[in-house]
């Protein structure tokens, strides 16, 4: 075997084994789904689910990032929701507020989250609790400001969601391009190395002198960045942010993750495994509409799905 | 190139280093001796910038340091292999060996064609066969050694400290390990050289300094002293007490455990082999001969491909662990913290994990007399704990150790199975250890011992059983021990 074949197969069989996976079965779900209905593999049908899988694809890219160290942020939900109603209410159909503000939300959504990250350092808690309180504290902050849709977007904000670029979404299509820079970041700035030996062995990166504490600040802040990102698209959506958006998103943007061959116990997996992952998440979701399946038994699947995809990656005992 | 005076630092209720001196010159090897729990673990953080002395100062390379996190030593160029390796599995070797050092090209980003070129020539100068694009969870334990070894010239490495570096490789590894090492100190490295193993002391070390109970006892020449010396020295105790007398000349009695023909998993091959009540028996070979394996077979951890296991006049072609423990069987494994003991409990639940009848009243655990039963036992076999109720994981190897021997010695009533029983533990616990396994064979119990240490197996065993490749090569009575004889069966080449 040459080097470079010995390189290819060791990168997609042992470091993103996830990926094959998920490529396959996204193929046969199309398939299957081209089979059963000729609507659903129509050209505007799947750009209608590239559009609409961008809210799920912005927060699993951040989630992603957290359980490559071995962490998991379970206050997205939430977090998408005081956002959006923050971002709906300050703006409050004022033209002129809608940059500035949207520039706002960025960075509190980033700052929200290095105080997950900062909260897991200083009290050594979990980052599971960590995020699990820190999302029950900001629904409740999200309940205090309003109680309902908060303000209102001017109408052109839809662009930000149903934009179309040379006929392309333009929210799906900056969603591609970001998980792109973030997979080149991981791969080639030392930095993103680092967040795959904090997840790998996180007391041996201690040893070993690296910047554990920046890792774990750096990428909850990341998943408040992407959340708020989030937050924006689904404001674009629905014209209104509203206290229960980002709801279901907590559980949601874990399973792409999972599904794509990123481990929850860290070290091993990457972005685009995650971008695959929500795609095949989408169009699923998509079929089944087609398939007249209730929302409820979505549900079902998806905890079907996320139970078994962790079960199928869950790493064999290590040799030695 | 290292100098420490005075170093003390101190644990919640413990006081780690009292007052340590430790010189070590560039371009030498340098011992650092002393029983577990004599400090060297936590001089070696101290060192490496993990921990803070408490007082006390640090000289390094001429200057006076003060590091606040393992960062800043590694700057300065001091490397530690720690026991337990610092390598992630799911990275190469190559980004391994230059992690916190990545090869960069144009923009600051990695360059990959770099960072394989580098490794590949870093692993060639080491003479090692190693590929920089495997990931290091698919290397042999030696090769990980290696790659540790790489990972310390990347940093141009001034001083190497090594902690118990042999206790994972075996034989020819060893070898080869001692030639890098010999390689790195004509290249002025200097290093210090933490090991159990005195043979490999007196076979590298230039220099040796002993520490016990953290304070410094001694720095000396290695020509100056004899292993007896620096034994004495590291326990305040004499070598010839090192193996406890057998105190009754009995002849060892009947035949209580017989296996026929036993094979293994591919890895023993119609082995045979009988223990009688009252005797040790040793089994002796190389690593990875087969001895765990066969001993797994006996217990039922692992299945028999063929053969069968005779106790107590029955037969059985197939064994189990709750079989073998019912029937008086005990196994206390190599692999003290994966397969022996719950580190986080206490001594007292450790010891009567395998009981648990005898403390339980109408099916609930009766706690008190739980903790009597392990002050018993904490007494018996002389286990330094503080507090009974201390989870195992706070104790050392040697008192850990004796925590199994003491639970296995309360269901065992046959046969006790140890497997390595004093590798990593110190000489005091070991010299405990050999006193508590005469004691059970006076009671009758047959006792099977693994052990890769000749000295103990020519010291302790009545007869011994030497295995190679998974077949018995051998078996020698008390008259014909000798660690010549013994390595003779275990090596010899199948013409001879």
């Amino acid at each position: 075997m040459t080097a470079l074949a010995y390189r290819s197969y060791n990168f997609l069989t042992k470091r993103q084994s996830g990926l094959l996976v998920v490529i396959g079965l996204l193929v046969l779900l199309f398939l299957f789904g081209a089979f059963i209905s000729d609507r659903f593999s129509s050209a505007s049908n799947l750009l209608n689910v590239f559009e609409q899988s961008t809210g799920l694809a912005l927060v699993s890219l951040g989630q992603t990032m957290t359980v490559l160290t071995a962490g998991i942020d379970l206050s997205v939900g939430s977090m998408i929701s005081l956002l959006s109603v923050l971002l709906s209410g300050t703006i409050d159909g004022e033209a002129s507020r809608v940059l500035p503000v949207c520039l706002g939300i960025l960075v509190l959504g980033a700052a929200i989250g290095s105080l997950n990250g900062l909260t897991v350092i200083w009290l050594k808690v979990h980052p599971l609790i960590v995020t699990l309180g820190m999302g029950a504290l900001l629904q409740g902050v999200t309940l205090l400001y309003t109680l309902g849709p908060a303000g209102s977007v001017p109408f052109e904000f839809d662009f930000v969601a149903y934009g179309r670029v040379a006929g392309l979404p333009v929210g799906a299509v900056f969603t591609i391009v970001l998980f792109i820079l973030v997979a080149l970041f991981l791969r080639y700035v030392p930095f993103g190395r680092f967040i795959y030996a904090v997840g790998d062995d996180e007391t041996g990166a201690r040893l070993m002198g690296l910047p554990r504490r920046r890792v774990l600040v750096f990428v909850y802040a990341f998943s408040g960045f992407c959340c708020a990102l989030t937050a924006i698209y689904l404001v674009g959506r629905f014209g209104v942010g509203n206290v229960y958006t980002g709801q279901n998103y907590t559980l949601a943007s874990i399973t792409p993750v999972v599904v794509g061959g990123t481990l929850l116990t860290g070290g091993r997996g990457g972005v685009i495994g995650t971008l695959f992952g929500v795609y095949l998440i989408s169009l699923l979701n998509n079929l089944l509409n087609f398939m007249d399946i209730s929302t409820h038994y979505q549900l079902i699947i998806q905890g079907l799905i996320i139970i078994l995809a962790v079960s199928v990656y869950v790493e064999k005992k290590r040799a030695v | 190139m290292l100098t420490l005076t005075s170093i003390s630092k101190s644990f919640p209720g413990v006081k780690a280093l009292d007052q340590v001196d430790l010189d070590v010159r560039a371009g030498e090897i340098h011992g650092l001796l002393g029983e577990n729990g004599a400090g060297k673990s936590t001089l070696t953080k101290t060192i490496a910038g993990v921990y803070q002395p408490d007082e006390g100062q640090i000289e390094f390379d001429g200057e006076i340091v003060h590091w606040a996190a393992p960062g800043d030593a590694k700057e300065a160029g001091i490397h530690v292999i720690y026991q337990e390796f610092v390598l992630f599995p799911h990275l190469t070797v190559a980004e391994n060996i230059f992690l916190g050092n990545e090869r960069r090209g144009g923009l600051g980003l990695i360059d990959y064609a770099q960072t394989r070129r580098d490794a590949r020539e870093l692993l060639q100068r080491l003479g090692v066969e190693i590929n920089p694009d495997q990931l290091v969870s698919e290397l042999t334990v030696a090769d990980q050694q290696m790659v540790e070894i790489a990972k310390a010239m990347v940093h141009k490495v001034k001083l190497l400290i090594l902690d118990e570096p042999t206790a994972v490789i075996s034989g020819h590894e060893v070898e080869l390990l001692f030639k890098r090492l010999e390689a790195l100190k004509a290249d002025g490295v200097a290093i210090i050289y933490i090991s159990h193993r005195l043979e490999e002391i007196f076979e590298i070390c230039d220099r040796v300094t002993v520490l016990k109970d953290g304070q410094f006892v001694a720095g000396k020449e290695i020509g100056e002293i004899d292993r007896d010396q620096l034994i004495a020295l590291m326990v305040g105790r004499d070598m010839s007490e090192l193996f406890p007398v057998k105190e009754d000349d009995t002849p060892p009695g009947e035949v209580v455990l017989r296996a026929r023909d036993i094979s293994v998993n591919g890895r023993v091959h119609k082995a045979s082999i009988e223990l009688r009540a009252g005797e040790i028996t040793a089994l002796a070979g190389m690593v990875g001969a087969g001895r765990t394996e066969l001993a797994m077979g006996i217990f039922g951890g692992l299945p028999l491909r063929s053969g069968s296991v005779e106790i107590d006049g029955e037969t059985f072609s197939q064994m189990k662990p709750a079989l073998a423990i019912r029937k008086g069987i005990g196994l206390v494994t190599e692999d003290r913290k994966g397969q022996g003991l719950a580190m986080q409990l206490d001594v007292a639940a450790n010891v009567t994990a395998s009981d648990l009848g005898a403390v339980t009243q109408s099916g609930l655990i009766n706690f008190a007399k739980e903790f009597q039963i392990a002050e018993q036992e904490i007494q018996e076999y002389q286990i330094a704990c503080r507090v009974p109720r201390n989870p195992v994981a706070t104790m050392s190897g040697g008192n850990q150790q004796k925590v199994i021997v003491a639970r296995w010695a309360r269901t065992c009533s046959k046969v006790l199975i140890l497997d390595e029983p004093t590798r990593g533990v110190d000489v005091g616990a070991k010299t405990e250890i050999y006193r508590i396994m005469r004691e059970l064979a006076a009671k009758g119990i047959a006792i099977l011992m693994i052990s890769s240490e000749l000295p103990e197996v020519v010291g302790m065993s009545d007869r011994v059983v030497v295995m190679r490749e998974g077949v018995i090569t051998g078996e020698l009575a008390q008259g014909e021990l000798s660690e010549e004889s013994i390595m003779q069966l275990a090596t010899q080449q199948e013409a001879a």
